[in-house]
């Protein structure tokens, strides 16, 4: 990479003006249907809900669809005779910055066909929300998780949506978005103090942490208000010593106030 | 220290069948015990936690210092280290590890992430974890050979030699502290911000000595 484009890409970061950021085009020149037997036969099908294809990395296809229908494309995907992509192989999401929208991507295998397919979905910052694929594929349950945790997408009808990463009584938002503070919102001495107030007793069962013999999670975890941006059933000490609001809501950066509402 | 070490070593004079006598300094033989048989709870969570596994190995074998055992139960263990980055969300655990181990104990913050963040000066980690517990003695490198671990052990030791038993300040525990934080929040504001804990600690904390032992006290402006 040359750096002037380097120098562009940067300033693409910044303020989104990349060609056809605006709009969240999908990026990359589209490619032959043909090139690949699914994405013809994905054209057939789905028709309209199929947006884009190109090809990245001199073969790996790519399918930009419809965030509504990604579903149901899937399930056909993986059911369907001549397709059988049996495994995800991963699920996450990009966030490109200057305000254009997230991407979900699924990277899909098919263990008799032997092909590979990426499907994206692009999701605008105001409507950060997509079917779940755990009932398709059982291993989107903790990458949906993830995804949530890191990027805030919220996944319609997943069984157990909440952190997986960061800590359960994380109040912060979600890290790598591109408007998040590389220190994150809170000062150091407010992130110490929710750590060490966090007791995991309060957001699992004791099935989950038995070390030997506990029984699969299953049922409903206590943390249930986990999808409901933040968790605010942080077990707060406000007899702290340590703490003080004076001491950290100073943070450099403009840090929120503790607890404060998501930007 | 009155009494050199090897004097201290019970000796049978002759075979006459006298009693073995020996008269010492209770802080001398106290220390002697406890310098000998420091028990590692190992705490390795990222890079440092291979060389600290190549420490206790053969080449290097820490059990030549009393390191015998690797104590995987904090309830045994006289000396936790830290070896690796520590991550907020691994923070209360090990509070909680390091309240569990009963007195004496001490602490080796091992590496660069483990002692100031290191290069993970983000939102995700602890910058410095005598900001959770407290330390004995930092072990600069990232992350260190196992020679600089061995030497960082022999200053502890050489710091447990110089204590006393009438000092109550080092052993006593406060209930109320279980827990907590181990410096006062705006410390811990000072020495992470704004630049994070590896660039600022000397300038900002007013720290003028970089004595290889420093307690996290002496980084309170």
């Amino acid at each position: 990479m040359t750096e002037k484009s380097f120098d562009e890409a940067l300033r693409g970061l910044e303020t989104g003006e990349e060609a056809g950021a605006g709009s969240g085009a999908p990026r990359g020149a589209a490619a032959d249907a043909s090139s690949h037997p699914s994405v013809a036969a994905l054209r057939d099908r789905f028709g309209d809900a199929v947006l884009h294809h190109t090809i990245m990395a001199g073969d790996e296809h790519v399918v930009y669809v419809a965030s509504e229908r990604v579903r149901e494309l899937l399930q056909w995907l993986r059911d369907d005779a001549g397709q059988r992509y049996d495994l995800l192989v991963d699920l996450t999401a990009v966030d490109y910055g200057g305000g254009r929208p997230l991407e979900v991507v699924y990277q899909l295998w098919s263990t008799t066909e032997r092909r590979q397919l990426r499907i994206k979905a692009t999701l605008p910052l105001t409507a950060l929300e997509i079917d779940s694929v755990v009932e398709i594929w059982r291993a989107a349950d903790w990458l949906e998780r993830e995804v949530w945790d890191l990027f805030g997408i919220h996944f319609r009808g997943h069984p157990d949506l909440r952190r997986i990463m960061m800590p359960d009584n994380y109040a912060e938002g979600h890290p790598l978005r591109k408007d998040f503070p590389l220190r994150g919102r809170f000062t150091r001495a407010e992130q110490t103090r929710r750590a060490l107030a966090m007791a995991v007793e309060d957001f699992y069962t004791p099935d989950e942490l038995a070390v030997t013999g506990g029984a699969a999670p299953s049922g409903t975890p206590k943390a249930t208000e986990s999808a409901s941006e933040g968790g605010n059933g942080v077990p707060d000490r406000p007899n702290d010593p340590d703490w003080s609001p004076g001491t950290s809501g100073s943070a450099a950066g403009g840090a929120p106030a503790p607890g404060g509402a998501q930007p | 220290m009155g009494v050199a070490e090897r004097d201290m070593l019970p000796t049978v004079p002759g075979a006459g069948g006298e009693p073995s006598v020996l008269t010492t300094r209770l802080d001398a033989v106290v220390n002697w015990a406890r310098t000998n048989s420091l028990w590692p709870m190992p705490f390795g969570t990222a890079c440092c936690a291979i060389e600290m596994m190549a420490s206790a190995a053969t080449k290097y074998d820490l059990a030549r210092f009393g390191m015998e055992r690797m104590s995987f139960s904090p309830r045994q263990a006289d000396m936790l280290i830290c070896a690796g980055r520590l991550p907020y969300k691994m923070a209360s655990v090990i509070r909680r590890i390091w309240d569990q181990m009963p007195q004496p104990k001490w602490c080796i913050s091992m590496g660069a992430c483990a002692s100031t963040g290191g290069v993970f000066d983000v939102y995700s980690m602890v910058q410095g974890i005598d900001t959770i517990v407290p330390v004995d003695v930092y072990v600069p490198g990232c992350p260190p050979r196992p020679e600089g671990l061995i030497y960082g052990i022999l200053l502890l030791q050489e710091k447990i030699r110089g204590e006393a038993l009438a000092n109550k300040v080092l052993r006593e525990e406060d209930p109320e502290r279980v827990g907590r934080q181990n410096l006062p929040a705006d410390v811990i504001d000072q020495v992470a911000l704004p630049y994070g804990n590896s660039t600022q600690q000397n300038r900002v904390s007013g720290l003028v000595s970089t004595t290889a032992i420093a307690r996290p006290t002496d980084r309170q402006p």
